[in-house]
């Protein structure tokens, strides 16, 4: 028999198991999203703002991202349909893997534009359960177009469709890839080429152009599709312009034993290239770098395209057989900080109207009633993320730090930014312009963009993944709002 | 409680052979993967997508000794003040516990330390070794103390 002693500790133990029990299920509860908007996100701590204007005006007033259009009058240039299948995708060299097709193959096919043509794109989800969207990867989109599930549109369910309209201004390099449960959808190939070229050709970057597009599908390495690697049959001496995109979750080596020059990043000219040798080339998750490279006179140059595939250039005859055998990576990396010959960037950020802070970090914590070791904002675990309230015509400029041990690929939607420094040394090459910066662990970049482009912008890690762990925030321009939710309805799960 | 603490340091020591086989079996399958000519590079570990053989042994490393030996650890501590020997405390149970759950804490520090300062991998391995020893020592040792609170009541007694 227990004595009385015994009975009240037996009694004060349950009170304080059951409390904590209670207490660890209200906290948890507190957690979970349910159906939610971006709007709400930020909600009483605002990303801190310093500047010479004043605080956002009241959110949920004004625009609409859908009113957020291209000219709905103007008869577009080109048009393009694109229907999204989830199936099983051949790749030639390699093994068949589940995954999503557009157009029947993945990556789908190649959109090429001309710089101020109107694209219209006729996006028909035939079989992807679980709904999806396209969203233009590096190109300044006006909002509604961005094809952010829950943000910009909802997700585009089996059978619907959706349509995009955008005018081309910048010309080059990027890729268009689902916005709906993006992680496993880019990862299973959601995804294909755009390539707009200039109005005029510019000079020296080659007679020869070709896209070398990197995806690792279910663990093989391909190039454009293909475990193979490519021969690009051009004239002894002549300039072949090649344009790799990094469509993966990391980081992408480039190097070749011949000399290049990295003639554009994230579809932006570089003034002034210089030859590089002896270097390799880092293209961040999600980014894109133009390499032009000579043939040589005699047989072919190879450019090595991420770790595992090659292109050759030159001799038609040869073919593959005949190209220089492969060189070595180089442990040097080139730096585009100082790279190029300085330019006017065409706005001036010395003195900007807003400066934000994005510092990455890292944290246990519980994220949608999931337990993780999670990324955070600013010390701040999603959703209680800053939002970056813009009001259009301001110069942004954002300090972003990675206090993490991993690189972050940093995209922003809807904006080129300019690299203004890093860790404290200012950029001294040409306007280095990026949509996808790579911040290594202890950098500290400071860049900066106009805000001319009015929506609601993601502004996310492009290792995919990271931004389903929470590393995943906004850019909200004053006066717009979206009548779009995640999590809802619709099945918005944009990450 | 004695034989729970026993078996939770057991757990502990256990978990460590299977952090040695694991990675061991890991590197081995890299090793094999790349004299096969597969490319291990950024793009392909951030696709969560690598299909070798021995692929599975970095699963089980993060989640041994990232959740399991750490838990265990915890747990440990905890039971350690419950273990009674003939109604009276088991002396050193605790510091013992203590000493398991320090060496496993600087052993998860270093091993999440090492991308940045592969150096640290030298102690990694030689830590490991201490985290095994201490918890075989522990497992013992209640045992021992058991057997000689049996012989000596008094002894190993500790008032508090």
């Amino acid at each position: 028999m227990p004595s009385r002693r015994d009975l009240v500790h037996r009694a004060a133990a349950a009170i304080a198991v059951t409390s904590a029990l209670g207490l660890g299920a209200l906290g948890w509860g507190s957690t979970l999203l349910g159906e939610y908007s971006v709007m709400d996100m930020g909600g009483g701590q605002a990303a801190h703002a310093h500047g010479t204007r004043t605080g956002p005006g009241s959110p949920g007033s004004g625009l609409s991202v859908t009113e957020l259009v291209a000219d709905p009058l103007r008869v577009p240039d080109v048009r393009v349909e694109l229907v999204a299948r989830q199936q099983t995708i051949e790749i030639p060299g390699g093994r068949p893997v589940e995954g999503y097709t557009v157009n029947g193959t993945s990556p789908g096919p190649t959109i090429r534009a001309r710089q101020g043509d109107l694209v219209e794109v006729e996006f028909r989800n035939e079989s992807v359960a679980a709904g999806a969207t396209l969203h233009w990867h590096g190109i300044d989109v006006p909002n509604a177009a961005d094809g952010v599930a829950g943000i910009t549109q909802d997700a585009v369910p089996a059978g619907g469709h959706h349509t995009y309209r955008f005018t081309a201004d910048d010309a080059g390099t990027y890729w268009y890839h689902s916005h709906q449960v993006s992680h496993e959808q880019v990862e299973g190939g959601l995804l294909g080429a755009i390539v707009i070229e200039p109005v005029q050709p510019p000079a020296g970057t080659g007679d020869t152009d070709a896209v070398a597009l990197l995806h690792v599908y279910g663990g093989q390495h391909t190039l454009n599709g293909r475990v193979q690697d490519e021969h690009l049959p051009t004239e002894p001496g002549a300039t072949a312009r090649i344009r790799v995109i990094n469509t993966d979750q990391g980081t992408a080596a480039v190097w070749s034993a011949s000399p290049f020059r990295v003639v554009a990043t994230d579809g932006h000219e570089v003034n002034g290239p210089a030859v590089v040798e002896g270097r390799k080339v880092l293209i961040p998750a999600g980014g894109r770098v133009d390499f032009a490279v000579q043939a040589p006179a005699h047989r072919s140059g190879r450019l090595h395209v991420g770790g595992a595939r090659s292109i050759s250039i030159g001799d038609p005859g040869a073919g593959d057989a005949g190209a220089t055998p492969s060189a070595r990576q180089s442990s040097e990396t080139l730096d585009l900080l100082a790279y190029g010959d300085p330019a006017p960037p065409g706005f001036d950020p010395q003195s900007p109207d807003r400066t934000f802070d994005y510092v990455i970090g890292r944290r246990l914590g519980l994220i949608d009633g999931r337990p993780g070791n999670f990324w955070t904002i600013n010390g701040r675990l999603f959703p209680d993320v800053p939002m970056f309230h813009v009001r259009e015509g301001d110069v942004v400029v954002m300090r972003v730090v990675n206090d993490s041990g991993e690189v972050h690929p940093m995209h922003l939607h809807g904006h080129h930014v300019l690299v203004l420094s890093r860790d404290g040394n200012p950029a001294s090459g040409s306007p280095w312009w990026v949509d996808s910066l790579d911040v290594h662990p202890g950098e500290k970049y400071e860049i900066a963009f106009i805000a001319d482009n009015p929506g609601i912008w993601s502004d996310h890690c492009h290792t995919l993944p990271h931004a389903v762990d929470g590393l995943v925030a906004h850019v909200m321009y004053e006066g717009v709002s979206t009548p779009f939710t995640i999590n809802g309805g619709a099945g918005n799960q944009p990450e | 409680m004695r034989r729970i603490y026993s078996a939770i340091a057991w757990i502990i020591a256990g978990g460590v052979v299977v952090q040695a086989a694991s990675i061991a079996f890991a590197l081995g399958g890299i090793g094999r993967y790349v004299q096969d000519g597969g490319v291990i590079d950024k793009a392909l570990v951030e696709s969560r997508q690598a299909t070798f053989t021995g692929d599975l042994g970095f699963p089980i490393h993060g989640i041994v000794g990232g959740m399991v030996i750490p838990l265990a650890a915890v747990a440990l501590l905890i039971v350690a003040f419950f273990v009674k020997a003939q109604g009276a405390r088991v002396r050193g149970a605790r510091l013992w516990a203590g000493i398991v759950l320090g060496l496993v804490a600087l052993q998860i520090t270093l091993g999440y330390s090492i991308v940045d300062m592969p150096y640290l991998g030298l102690i990694h391995g030689a830590n490991a070794l201490a985290v095994l020893l201490a918890a075989v020592y522990a497992a013992l040792r209640v045992r021992r103390a058991a057997l000689s609170v049996a012989e000596e009541p008094a002894a190993n007694a500790i008032t508090t």
